[in-house]
């Protein structure tokens, strides 16, 4: 819950006034957003160092170069396959004109939004991304 | 809007939820606003619905423009005029620059005008704003010709039945690929009766012609077919009825559109699981994804 969700339901058992602090913590919560607090990719391929990569704001490349922020030494990942940036409060992932593309659960795209527990595959490259968001007042 | 700088035709949800919006971290994954998609070629970008996915657009094409310093030619088509296919019109940016020039187009069989049908959710009972107010220069354009072309888009278009007031679906051809916009109806109707009419046979083969082949269909899949029975008559499909009739009609690519409020992000992960595997059983040749918002597909 939002901590001024905590501060008023406190409030309420000193006071007796739970209606009116119902009322007070729906409008708190209404009055904030989710969101992000971290976010990470986690790589699945049972062949790959297990290793959680923390995103922050700057932009990720991911590929086969070495010049790449995450490099796969794969053969079926391009030399820069894909970007992932933050963009308007939410993390995006692009293809960077790979060969053999960019699917999120499955569907080819050439963007997406991310969302909590997506499942990324570049070539043989599978990761999970995550995000743990929380309540921020607007 | 294109990373690699190529001439790729771009296909971007804006919202995929059906009749009301449905904000919420339940809704977050596919998303909680209704209908308005993107197909970007070149400089030519056309908006399909104007529902309320059509006010983050109208901030995006905003940044771009802003960035390079240029004007905005938009071309809106309408499917029709309920309100989770208008409602974000009055919130949408670029029609209140002066320097935009956006076309409106929809359907002529309206009981009014179309201008005044969009007049009137804009109505001073409804909404603080008039039309008049949008600075942009705005043109009004009923269907009327077979087909439409904006500079290497040719658009046909056809009157849809079983929705209530009616609806228009539109086929983009582009480059020899084709992509179909067809939601809002209620394809059960047409596909899934015993009896049907000799009216019926034709319309069925006249939805089946026009999707035929399409590289991307965009269908109204609002229920599942155990929804379905207690929703007959609201002008919407059943996802297994459209799954089949993609399929008879070779579609490529099928995106699940039109999502029911009542579903949450959970509920369609689990029906997109049942159904992609049975499509690759039973539809191999087509490719079946759930429309999501935030999401651009290159075709």
């Amino acid at each position: 819950m939002h901590p001024e969700g905590w501060k008023m339901m406190k409030w309420a058992e000193d006071h007796d006034g739970f209606t009116t602090t119902v009322e007070m913590v729906r409008t708190a919560l209404a009055e904030s957003i989710p969101v992000s607090e971290r976010a990470y990719l986690q790589i699945l391929n049972p062949r790959e160092r297990k290793r959680l990569i923390e995103l922050g704001g700057e932009d990720v490349v991911v590929g086969r170069s070495p010049e790449c922020d995450i490099r796969f030494a794969v053969g079926n990942v391009s030399r820069r396959h894909a970007r992932i940036f933050f963009y308007n409060e939410e993390f995006m992932i692009e293809d960077l004109d790979s060969t053999n593309g960019l699917f999120i659960n499955g569907v080819k795209v050439l963007r997406c939004a991310l969302r909590n527990n997506d499942q990324i595959a570049m070539g043989d490259v599978m990761l999970l991304f995550n995000e743990e968001k929380r309540l921020q007042p607007r | 809007m294109n990373p690699s700088g190529r001439t790729r035709t771009l296909v971007t949800f804006w919202g995929t939820r059906g009749s009301i919006s449905t904000p919420g971290r339940i809704t977050e994954k596919y998303g909680g606003n209704t209908p308005c998609v993107t197909i970007s070629h070149n400089d030519t970008t056309i908006i399909i619905d104007a529902g309320t996915g059509i006010r983050n657009l109208g901030l995006e094409l905003l940044r771009e423009a802003n960035g390079k310093g240029s004007p905005l030619t938009l071309h809106l088509f309408l499917s029709h005029t309920h309100w989770d296919h208008i409602q974000g019109l009055p919130f949408f940016q670029p029609a209140y620059r002066e320097s935009t020039r956006l076309t409106i187009y929809g359907s002529s069989k309206k009981e009014r005008f179309l201008a005044s049908v969009l007049k009137g959710q804009m109505d001073y009972e409804y909404f603080p704003v008039a039309m008049t107010a949008l600075t942009a220069d705005i043109r009004i354009q009923e269907m009327t010709a077979e087909k439409v072309r904006l500079g290497p888009i040719e658009i046909d278009w056809e009157e849809q039945v079983y929705h209530p007031a009616g609806s228009l679906r539109y086929g983009f051809n582009i480059d020899g690929k084709r992509i179909v916009f067809a939601t809002d109806i209620e394809l059960d109707l047409l596909f899934g009766k015993r009896n049907k009419t000799y009216e019926d046979a034709v319309h069925a083969e006249q939805y089946l012609n026009f999707i035929e082949g399409a590289d991307l269909l965009i269908a109204d899949g609002q229920f599942t077919g155990e929804e379905y029975p207690e929703r007959i008559g609201w002008g919407h499909s059943s996802i297994p009825v459209v799954l089949k009739a993609a399929s008879r009609a070779r579609v490529k690519q099928l995106a699940i559109f039109h999502h029911d409020p009542q579903h949450s992000d959970k509920f369609l992960d689990e029906i997109w699981m049942k159904h992609r595997i049975r499509n690759g059983v039973d539809h191999p040749g087509m490719d079946l994804f759930w429309a999501r918002e935030g999401m651009t597909v290159a075709i």
